[in-house]
């Protein structure tokens, strides 16, 4: 999306805010969308309860401050932005903001509510700087399916509320295994997330990916399998954009690994087979009083709570086969951990669309305030809001995309996938949308996308396309076009065609398009 | 059930992990109780009261396959299938990090290792017959797993492994059933109706984390129908937290009753096997588990067939002495025969009344299933009709088209969970029924010497597995309603082409009239569409209403009908052993005015003889074994 649908939209809410003077509820509602546009990102880790959703927070961020726990934990929406010092507010339902000590215990925070009671508390906000937070808020939420019915209702009040667009613009949902409720939950995001667009953003992540295994050293490889399963059929591919193992607790433990756990590795590799496979059979046997290797309980206890025996058993056969030090040791661990996959999915999705989404939200939002005015009042709003909706094609593609996700017409069977493809279904980058690899000179780009223009003319001209394959087609064929202008000049002789002719099929396009 | 386990079994030899398995069978009260039987059974065959023996042999089959029952539940992917093969040592359920079980899977005692799956016969609907197929043990994931067969395609009912392992020796069976997803499905209702032939459940859910609200569901469920509940808490090799979890558990689950939690690890335990490590056995908590499997299982099982075998026999050996006492004593005193018979006609007027339609407790059973035929009718109609005003009302506020997938979804779930309560409900008036029966059954018992049956007992057991889960009653109620969603499929087709015929006809032709209509008459058409949208949408709703009602009130009538049955020929059965008793007892008396002195002496002596066998039987009879926690068994 060019830089200027961003601006165009800040306009409308400019303009919106003249309209709506004296209607404080509705200044605070463009108060937000406001922050909103200026902000990054917003990035909403969500999931049913224990699904390591702090743990993922912690290793996105490379450090460990969000609190984790072996019971529940997580009982308010915390939002991580960016600031120059640490800061922790409370927002609460009713009143003024507040503003809470900020304390420490073994690196991870703690939130000292201190007389406030939970249930009056919107949201914290705690203010980092960590450099993943320039580019994205995060946001960490209580697990849905939790026991405590208010913890689970204040997570779905937050990430889809009954009657306005979610405040997150995106959204990673941990799951251990595909469970009725987390479709429910998806369903439910995807309805409310950009208002009745439906737009599909969300990927799901197959967390706690270690346990899968049962804490095998084959387990990721199992999760993978299991990850490839559930993106290739099932409800689930029409509602995420894609699926893929993470182990938490290793990320978080990989991003953040010190050189004495480095050296304590070291000492459990060094032992003799047997007596390393039987210390390392089950938790309880790892932290036993025990001799034969000169590490002491709480050592163990530590090193045990950080990796997890899964972690544990993992960092000490790759110090076995030979890692040097502790950053190659933690560049290993990072890598079986299946974060990077992550942060790429993340960035190839979220990334280049965190315009259109934050549009989307503006436009959606902006229609249902004005919605409440009475019929002709603010007809140059109206204008404007149509204008930018009509104009900008990032949201007709998010349009499409959820469409052929959801498996419904206008296109089905290869022209599907190709079409999800080329409005950037696996990425929005150039050579992903063709299907080419990744170093594709820019003359192989052209040709391809020169072809496939033509071929989705072709289609969108057809006499048997209805009206809406008639639109598909001139959104793929729209999305063609931006790319071409991206990689090169149009080619001679062709039409800088917006507008698809509805007659018949085209004379003399395919010799167009093999030149 | 399987012809291996009802033949007497014998000593297999040590399986090789026996070691481990440090909890060897302590050898029931069992031969002493079979030999009684059969003694009593000889007298009784020589007394010529066939009906006795039939009596008996059902006595001593319980007696050789008491076939305990422990279904194993829980959510998917919580370790279920594992904690079996931890529990008999053996891969006897496939495991996979990925697919999990589709088919409810018993494993039991067998001589050899053998499996067997049952498949139905397409019968004509209502008479089901099953068929017992073996298959190799080897190739049991084919036919149980997701991967071999998803959704459960083969069609299976269950399968069966039988395994020569100690621990299953006692008649123990347990079942792995398939994972449920949610409370609100289909696999739910399934697992509930298993639950309820159970005689004991095992909760398994995983160390990663505390309970989740289904599991807290599920388990309140479980403990509204299966008197004997246990909570596993799996794979605590994984967790270094499970301790935590535990105590969090044990919070929740003392809110809900007295259950008792199991921490283990079947890794630790299939790992102690292979190295034959018992202090690995010890640390896999399975010692504790198998303690509880044997102590509040197997043993309070045990206790309630011995009970209702000891039941049987003393009421055999009074029946038999009733005759062979007022023989002798016509014999001996002949002038007071007439009284006697008149006291003994008297008697048999009364049993005549007992086994008659209007004896008070067969009319108290039949208007009580009754009763509960019609509340049960009247709950179930009551929970759907609300789905459906519910249904009518969301398609009303909008546009059936679009949301019609969520929509059957959501009615979908709104049934089989008003299904699954008014299953729960129904299952628990349904024992309330029988011991009422029971009741007013002892309480009516007339006098007649010494003769003890109306204690609820012996009465408890046999009911309580009514509806065996094996052969298929459980998933009769399935198969109905897999066939509800079959014809479901057909409905959501239609209710999708409705929607479709309003979109085409906006096509290519009528976009050129709308044109020229204009703008308001296009209007008016979509909203006469529309009301026919809903229209259709409600009917199609209502039909699919219509068509479960009918079907479940069935499958639930059909299950009333089986305890009315069992009640009226448990009990029916007694009364009609005592009438025979008493008739017998009248014409032996008459007939000893026929006898000559000679022969009377002779006959009393055989009668005495008699008399002495059977008071010594009476005298040898070990007093009745202390009732188990009948709290725990019928306060629920």
């Amino acid at each position: 999306m060019s830089p200027d649908a961003r601006a165009d939209a800040a306009a409308l809410v400019a303009s919106a805010r003249r309209l709506f003077a004296d209607d404080p509820d509705a200044l605070g509602v463009l108060d937000d969308l406001d922050r909103r546009l200026a902000e990054p990102l917003r990035l909403a880790l969500a999931g049913i309860v224990k699904a390591g959703k702090s743990t993922l927070l912690n290793a996105l961020l490379g450090e460990r401050i969000a609190p984790t726990d072996a019971g529940e934990c997580t009982r308010i929406v915390t939002w991580y932005r960016w600031a120059d010092t640490p800061s922790v507010t409370a927002h609460l339902t009713a009143g003024p903001a507040r503003r809470l000590p900020v304390r420490r215990s073994r690196g991870m925070l703690v939130i000292a509510l201190g007389d406030l009671p939970a249930e009056e508390v919107d949201r914290i906000e705690v203010g980092w700087p960590s450099a993943v937070l320039r580019s994205m808020t995060l946001i960490d939420t209580p697990g849905i399916e939790s026991l405590s019915l208010d913890v689970s209702a204040r997570s779905a009040a937050f990430l889809t509320p009954e009657d306005n667009p979610s405040s997150a613009d995106a959204i990673v949902y941990l799951m251990r295994h595909l469970h009725p409720s987390d479709l429910g939950f998806l369903e439910a995001f995807r309805d409310t997330a950009a208002g009745e667009a439906r737009t599909v953003n969300a990927v799901a992540v197959l967390s706690r990916a270690d346990e899968i295994g049962s804490g095998r050293i084959d387990s990721l490889l199992s999760a993978g399998k299991v990850a490839a399963r559930y993106e290739r059929e099932g409800d689930l591919g029409s509602l995420v954009l894609g699926v893929t193992p993470v182990a938490g607790l290793l990320a978080e433990g990989a991003r953040t690994l010190r050189e004495s756990e480095f050296v304590a590795f070291g000492k459990l590799a060094a032992l003799e087979r047997s007596a390393r496979e039987k210390l390392l059979v089950s938790s309880d046997r790892f932290v036993r009083p025990t001799d034969v290797v000169d590490l002491d309980e709480d050592t163990r206890r530590q090193l045990l709570a950080r990796f997890g025996i899964y972690g544990v058993r993992l960092a000490t056969s790759l110090v076995r086969v030979g890692v040097a030090d502790s950053s190659e040791l933690a560049a290993s661990l990072l890598e079986q951990s299946g974060l990077t996959p992550l942060q790429e999915l993340v960035a190839r999705q979220f990334g280049d669309r965190s315009d259109a989404l934050k549009v989307r939200a503006t436009t959606d939002a902006v229609e249902r305030l004005l919605r409440r005015l009475p019929g002709e009042e603010g007809t140059d709003v109206r204008a404007a809001l149509e204008r930018l909706q009509a104009s900008a094609h990032d949201l007709k593609e998010l349009d499409l995309l959820s469409r052929v996700r959801l498996g419904t017409p206008p296109l089905a069977g290869p022209d599907a996938a190709a079409a999800a493809r080329l409005i950037g279904g696996h990425g929005t980058g150039a050579s992903t949308r063709l299907g080419l690899p990744a170093d594709a000179g820019p003359e192989a780009l052209r040709d391809a996308a020169l072809a496939e223009l033509d071929r989705w003319r072709t289609l969108g001209a057809s006499p048997l396309a209805d009206r809406t394959s008639r639109e598909a087609c001139a959104v793929v064929t729209r999305s063609l076009e931006g790319l071409l202008s991206e990689v090169g000049e149009v080619g001679p002789g062709e039409p800088a065609a917006h507008v698809v002719a509805a007659g018949g099929p085209v004379e003399g396009r395919p010799e167009g398009a093999d030149q | 059930m399987s012809e291996q386990t009802l033949t007497p079994q014998q000593d297999t030899g040590h399986a090789p992990r026996r070691a481990v398995v440090s909890d060897a069978p302590q050898a029931p009260a069992n031969p002493a109780l079979a030999g009684l039987v059969e003694h009593v059974g000889r007298l009784a065959t020589t007394a010529g009261r066939t009906d006795l023996v039939e009596r008996l042999l059902a006595t001593r089959r319980r007696l050789q396959d008491p076939n305990v029952r422990v279904v194993v539940v829980g959510e998917f992917k919580q370790g279920k299938s594992k904690l079996i093969n931890a529990l008999v040592n053996a891969p006897a359920c496939p495991i996979d990090d990925d697919v999990a079980t589709s088919v409810p899977t018993s494993v039991g005692y067998g001589d050899e290792p053998a499996a067997f799956v049952f498949r139905r016969t397409d019968g004509e609907p209502g008479r089901d017959d099953l068929v017992r197929e073996p298959i190799p043990l080897e190739n049991l994931a084919d036919y149980v797993s997701e991967s071999g067969n998803p959704g459960n395609e083969k069609n299976l009912v269950g399968a069966e492994v039988l395994l020569p392992r100690e621990i299953l020796k006692g008649g123990l069976r347990l079942v792995d059933s398939p994972g449920v997803g949610s409370l609100d499905s289909a696999s739910a209702l399934a697992t509930l109706s298993a639950l309820s032939s159970a005689h004991a459940v095992l909760l398994v859910s995983d160390a990663s984390q505390e309970y989740t609200e289904p599991e807290v569901q599920l388990l309140k469920r479980a403990m509204r129908i299966s008197p004997n509940v246990a909570a596993v808490l799996a794979k605590t090799d994984l967790y270094p937290d499970w301790r935590e979890i535990e105590t969090i558990d044990r919070g929740h689950l003392t809110g809900i009753g007295d259950l008792p939690l199991f921490p283990v690890s079947s890794d630790l335990r299939l790992l102690a096997a292979t190295e034959q490590d018992r202090e690995l056995n010890t640390e896999s908590g399975f010692p504790a588990l198998v303690a509880h499997l044997r102590a509040d299982v197997l043993q309070r099982a045990e206790t309630i067939v011995a009970r209702s075998a000891l039941h049987d026999v003393s009421f055999v050996v009074e029946q038999m002495t009733l005759s062979t006492r007022t023989e002798l004593s016509a014999l001996a005193n002949p002038e007071g025969t007439p009284r006697l018979i008149a006291e003994l006609e008297d008697a048999k007027a009364k049993a005549d009344d007992f086994r008659s339609r209007s004896s008070r407790w067969q009319v108290a059973l039949a208007d009580g299933v009754a009763d509960l035929i019609s509340d049960m009718e009247h709950d179930l109609r009551d929970r759907l009709r609300r789905v459906q005003r519910e249904a009518e009302q969301a398609i009303d506020e909008g546009d059936p088209g679009p949301i019609w997938d969520q929509l059957a979804e959501w009615i979908d779930q709104r049934v089989a969970s008003g299904v699954s309560e008014t299953f729960v409900w129904t299952d628990e008036r349904s024992q309330w029924l029988t011991d009422e029966i029971a009741q007013i059954f002892a309480q009516e018992q007339f006098e007649l010497p010494r003769v003890a049956v109306g204690s609820t007992d012996g009465l408890l057991d046999p009911v309580e597995r009514l509806p065996d889960f094996d052969p298929g009653h459980l998933s009769a109620g399935e198969k109905i309603y897999i066939g509800v969603r079959g014809s479901y499929g057909g409905v959501l087709m239609v209710g999708l082409a409705t929607g479709l015929i309003g979109l085409s006809l906006i096509n290519p032709l009528s976009l050129l009239a709308g044109v020229l209509v204009g703008r308001r008459a296009y209007r008016e058409d979509m909203t006469a569409r529309l009301t026919r949208r809903r229209f259709e949408a409600k009917n199609i709703v209502r039909r699919y209403i219509d068509e479960v009602t009918f079907q479940v009130s069935k499958q639930l009538k059909d299950r009333l009908r089986i305890v009315q049955r069992t009640n009226r020929d448990h009990f029916g059965a007694i009364a009609d052993q005592t009438h025979r008793s008493l008739s017998d007892a009248v014409l032996a008396a008459k007939q000893t005015a026929g006898v000559y002195a000679s022969e009377r002496d002779q006959r009393m002596q055989v009668l005495q003889g008699q008399l002495r066998e059977l008071e010594q039987v009476a005298g040898r009879l070990p007093a009745l074994p202390a009732a188990p926690d009948q709290a725990k068994a019928v306060g629920r």
